[in-house]
């Protein structure tokens, strides 16, 4: 920082920040409220159910790549990984909003009170919470681990101010451990985060939208939904870079190069994406098994879904794929947070269109409304305070180049 | 790395390319034995007819496709190691790049061989190929097995090609060095090549291409080859997760061969200074991450048929673990995912003892992978009254033998006579400190 | 031409060869190439050498291949119009595989001809006025001068710790445009 009063400034550009968010929270908030006690309960909580899987996905997904990074040793990411814990910041805020979601339970799931043919054993209200409750327990749990660890590495670059911060330093400073220790934590906490994500992320997969349809089944959901995690993950990562690059310029700390190579990881996983869900529907194309096309034919081939499907696919794979084989354009922050923008308004509506089918039926066109909006935009504000109040907390940690994180 | 001048480079890597010994000449002769036998075999097969080896109704897939999908497997690594590792900058890919790419070139030809073999008329194998012959009979090009046609025959040109482009400037390296006919030879294959700075300028851009390339074309390979079976509805092969589980498990697979190859490799040649336990190191880890996808994937298909509650689907995957193949199927389990987490302990993935084991271990698990997926999938259909066994004949094995030596005898080859590291790559990382173009 | 001499510096530090590239842009002199037996980052900072266009041949190549592969299956699946397997004739969806292999074929032939072309391989020309340490461990710059002045270009590339080497014409032509400019 240049002086007392650069950081002046920039303290009450995040303050009035988070006051914007939490304006966001509250509209989302009532519009929820709203929605709820008017004659369509279960759209107020099928835009939370969206809502909750997409941004959620996005805090897993976001610390992921710090994870990834930090285990393959990466050296061209130092000043990005900061930017990427910062997401575990909206862990707790996720698990909350999980705990709530069991207040919805009778509307987000058909299956309830219904005969299953013996699926009873794994789909059951009871069952269901309590191993999703443990499972994102552990992962978040494993993911703040790695982001103390993470922090601790770069005490030297924490103020003592708050009581947070000197709470952790007082602790830090009690217990000296060197570099190499501290980032021996760090692999360990990242291999055990990477293999929860995966885990636990397959297990919400199959609970929170393959059950919706609890007779169609496919093995690569799981996987599917976290790579489509990381996807998104990656993607708020951008946005997020590209808000500092823009706010900050050189001080920031990213530079092109940085942009470049986080924009190819980005085109990366969008072609997987796009691969994963492609293998999916050539297996069931093929297959033909009535229970299983049935699920591909009303969400892709009839009105009014396929609309949606050709949406989210142009949103998700064509734009970006076609924008991001150029080489220049992934330099480019404005354009990229752009980009990325329109890439989580694709997967959200994607969300609704591997779930609408299931909660809406007989409808004649895509139940999506302002209401749906309004609810994403409180849950964009729950976003916007954790990543800002996170931020606010550990200004340096975040950007600052800390030389090797990754070992 | 760093302790060595650019001439040392060239001079560890050209010293392999001296005059080998007897020993190595017994070795070639031994090999070339045991692909006499193997193509002996297949020529007693294509004498008396497909019926030599075992496939039969209901397994009619037999070793020749296992070895198909195994060698196609092999193969994947070395274009993970040459291309995905070149794109996300592991510098310590540079020393094992060419010999796996090498293993790459010859692991896809020898995969082609397998659907040859399994033709009773091999001679009719054109009729795979799209051309307009005498009654306009064309492909069926939503046919599974054509894919296969255009993804290997694609693989095949693009990783001769590839490995043709990274050898290129060590070709000219060993033609300034060579003397009398050699270095004729040397001056053709090289098409001289003066590393210029135009010829560096287009060369380092066009490789940067291929490794984009290749890395997509890699994945869809074993994709398809994955969809030999998924695009069926057998239970256990009509899963969607195959795609990927299939590329996740070449890729094991190729790099256990790796190891296997680089360990003895880098004794005989006294590589140990560039292929260090670093690099051995950083092999081992990438194996526990693919075992770790494979052994999530084993357990992602038990889950699910369990959860489909399809009796059809849920008996072929008891039947998997207790049935007939059982022993097959334990070895799978426990060389492709139990015995990699070793790797773990950092002492065994420092000991080339250990690495060298377990990577042959691995080779093992994943050839009985291909076994319990391809013979368990067909021998334990729908219909009880159809359900059989399958035992490959010793024609098979003979076949089997033969593909091993003919693998083992061109790496052999190509090691005494080919720069067996790329000394450009090795002198980048020394000069500029990463690949090509970096 | 044959006005021209030609004065090979070789050196056997990289950044020495960059350093003289660097220098010789304010000389009378013209570079006409660098010989490295890598592509060394300061030589080509040094150089400002443009980005190659090998990459249009790539692309034209994949577009070509991916049309190519997707008319290719439409096209004899339409001859007989056979129904196989209850699937529709032309089925975009596994026809898209072939449509993508042959995007890659086609990307990297047409990679391998843009490459070729480019750096105009196979060129046996230049290996006549050409040093062999230059695939090993030196760095040969190049540079002309008119006949008569070998002896200040000599003097220059030995003054920065070059090796030197007369040759009295140039193999390849650096009028072609691709050429740097100094």
């Amino acid at each position: 920082m240049t002086g007392p009063g650069a950081t002046h400034r920039a303290n009450a550009k995040r303050r009035s920040l988070i006051i914007v968010a939490s304006v966001l929270v509250i509209v989302g908030l009532v519009s929820f409220l709203i929605q709820l006690s008017g004659s369509h309960p279960e759209r107020a909580w099928q835009a939370y159910l969206i809502n909750f899987l997409l941004w959620s996905a996005i805090a897993q997904g976001g610390l992921l790549f710090s994870a990834v990074m930090h285990i393959t040793k990466a050296r061209w990411s130092q000043p990005l990984q900061g930017l990427s814990e910062s997401f575990a910041a909206f862990f707790p805020i996720s698990f909350v909003l999980f705990l709530l979601l069991f207040l919805g339970s009778d509307y987000i799931f058909p299956w309830v009170d219904h005969d299953l043919h013996g699926k009873e054993t794994w789909l059951n209200l009871p069952f269901l919470f309590s191993r999703d409750v443990t499972g994102l327990l552990v992962l978040y749990g494993l993911g703040l681990g790695y982001l103390y660890y993470a922090l601790r590495l770069r005490r030297e670059q924490i103020q003592p101010k708050g009581r947070i911060r000197s709470l952790l330093l007082e602790q830090w400073s009690k217990d000296q451990k060197d570099a190499a220790w501290c980032r021996s934590r760090m692999s360990l906490f990242s291999v055990l985060y990477i293999a929860a994500y995966a885990l636990v992320l397959t297990l919400i997969a199959f609970d929170l939208v393959m059950s919706m349809e609890p007779h169609w089944f496919s093995t690569l959901f799981g996987p599917y939904h976290f790579v489509k995690a990381f996807y998104v993950g990656l993607g708020a990562l951008i946005i997020l870079a590209s808000f500092f690059r823009l706010s900050q310029g050189e001080k920031s700390g990213l530079s092109v190069s940085h942009f470049h190579d986080l924009g190819k990881l980005f085109f990366a996983f969008c072609l997987l994406w796009a691969d994963f869900f492609y293998c999916q529907l050539l297996v069931m194309w093929y297959g033909n098994i009535s229970e299983e096309m049935r699920y591909v034919i009303q969400r892709t081939m009839i009105q009014p879904w396929n609309t949606l499907a050709w949406t989210v696919f142009v949103l998700c794979f064509i734009i970006p794929f076609v924008i991001l084989l150029g080489q220049k354009v992934k330099t480019k922050p404005i354009v990229m947070a752009v980009l990325c923008s329109a890439v989580l308004v694709g997967i959200w509506l994607e969300h609704l269109l591997l779930l609408g089918p299931a909660l809406n039926h007989d409808v004649t066109s895509v139940p999506l409304g302002f209401g749906d909006g309004l609810i994403s935009l409180g849950f964009l504000g729950l976003m916007t305070i954790a990543v800002a109040g996170f931020l606010n907390l550990f200004p340096q940690a975040a950007l600052v180049e800390a030389k090797g994180v990754n070992g | 790395m760093s302790q060595f001048s650019y001439a040392q480079i060239d001079k560890t890597v050209l010293d392999t390319l001296r005059p080998p010994s007897l020993v190595y000449w017994l070795i070639i002769f031994l090999l070339s034995l045991g692909v006499m036998t193997g193509a002996a075999c297949w020529a007693y097969q294509t004498a008396v007819g497909i019926g030599a080896g075992g496939q039969n109704i209901p397994v009619a897939w037999g070793t020749y496709l296992i070895n198909f999908v195994f060698w196609v497997g092999i193969a994947h690594s070395g274009t993970l190691i040459s291309a995905i590792l070149h794109l996300f900058r592991a510098g310590w890919r540079n020393p094992i790049a060419r010999a796996a790419e090498t293993m790459t070139v010859f692991a896809v030809c020898i995969a082609g061989l397998f659907p040859f073999i399994h033709l009773g008329r091999v001679w009719m194998v054109y009729y795979m190929l799209p051309y307009p012959n005498q009654r306009l009979l064309w492909p069926n090009f939503q046919s599974p097995l054509v894919f296969d046609v255009i993804a290997i025959s694609t693989y095949l040109i693009v990783s001769i090609l590839f490995w043709y482009t990274g050898l290129l400037p060590d070709l000219a390296t060993v033609r300034d060095t060579a003397v009398g006919w050699r270095k004729r030879i040397f001056t053709i294959l090289s098409m001289g090549w003066t590393g210029s700075h135009e010829q560096w300028r287009h060369y380092t851009r066009g490789y940067l291409f291929f490794a984009a390339l290749a890395t997509p074309l890699v994945i869809s390979v074993h994709s398809v080859v994955s969809w030999d079976f998924a695009l069926g509805i057998v239970p256990g092969w009509h899963s969607t997760l195959f795609a990927p589980y299939f590329v996740a498990g070449a890729i094991h697979s190729g790099l256990a061969m790796v190891l296997t190859l680089m360990i003895p490799m880098r004794k005989i040649f006294r590589f140990e200074a560039f292929i260090n336990r670093d690099v051995l190191e950083n092999i081992a880890k990438t194996i526990v991450f693919t075992g770790l996808i494979v052994g999530y994937a084993y357990m992602l298909e038990y889950f699910l048929a369990w959860y489909s509650h399809n009796v059809v689907e849920q008996e072929a995957f008891r039947w998997r673990a207790v049935g007939e193949y059982r022993m097959e199927f334990w070895v799978m389990v426990v060389c492709n995912t139990l015995i990699p987490l070793l790797f773990f302990v950092k002492r065994i993935r420092r000991s080339v003892p250990w690495l060298f084991g377990i990577s042959v271990l691995i080779n093992i698990g994943m050839w009985y992978e291909r076994f319990v997926i391809i013979i368990g999938g067909v021998a334990h259909g729908f219909m009880p009254h159809a359900w059989g066994l399958y035992a490959p004949t010793g024609i098979e094995l003979g076949i089997l033998l033969g593909s091993f030596c003919l693998f083992f005898l061109l790496f052999l080859l190509f090691a005494k006579h080919l720069p067996s590291m790329s000394m450009t790559e090795l002198k980048e990382t020394l000069g500029n400190g990463g690949g090509h173009g970096r | 031409m044959a006005d021209r001499s030609y004065v090979f510096g070789l050196f056997r530090d990289g950044n020495q060869a960059a350093a003289a590239i660097k220098a010789l842009r304010d000389a009378p002199w013209n570079i006409d190439r660098v010989h490295s037996p890598f592509p060394h980052h300061g030589i080509f900072e040094a150089l400002r050498v443009k980005k190659s266009r090998v990459g249009y041949f790539t692309l034209a190549g994949g577009v070509f291949g991916f049309f190519a592969g997707l008319a290719l299956s439409i096209f004899t699946a339409v001859q007989w119009n056979l129904i196989v397997s209850g699937k529709p004739i032309v089925a975009l969806i596994p026809f898209f595989i072939v449509g993508f292999e042959c995007t890659i074929l086609f990307s990297v032939l047409g990679n391998i001809v843009g490459f070729l072309t480019q750096a105009r391989l196979p060129d046996f020309r230049g290996l006549k006025v050409y040093d062999p340490r230059c695939s090993e461990d030196r760095f040969g710059v190049v540079a002309s001068c008119a006949k008569g002045e070998q002896e200040g270009l000599k003097a220059f590339f030995r003054e920065r710790g070059g090796e030197v080497l007369l040759f009295d014409s140039s193999p390849v032509t650096a009028d072609d445009g691709n050429a740097p400019h100094v």
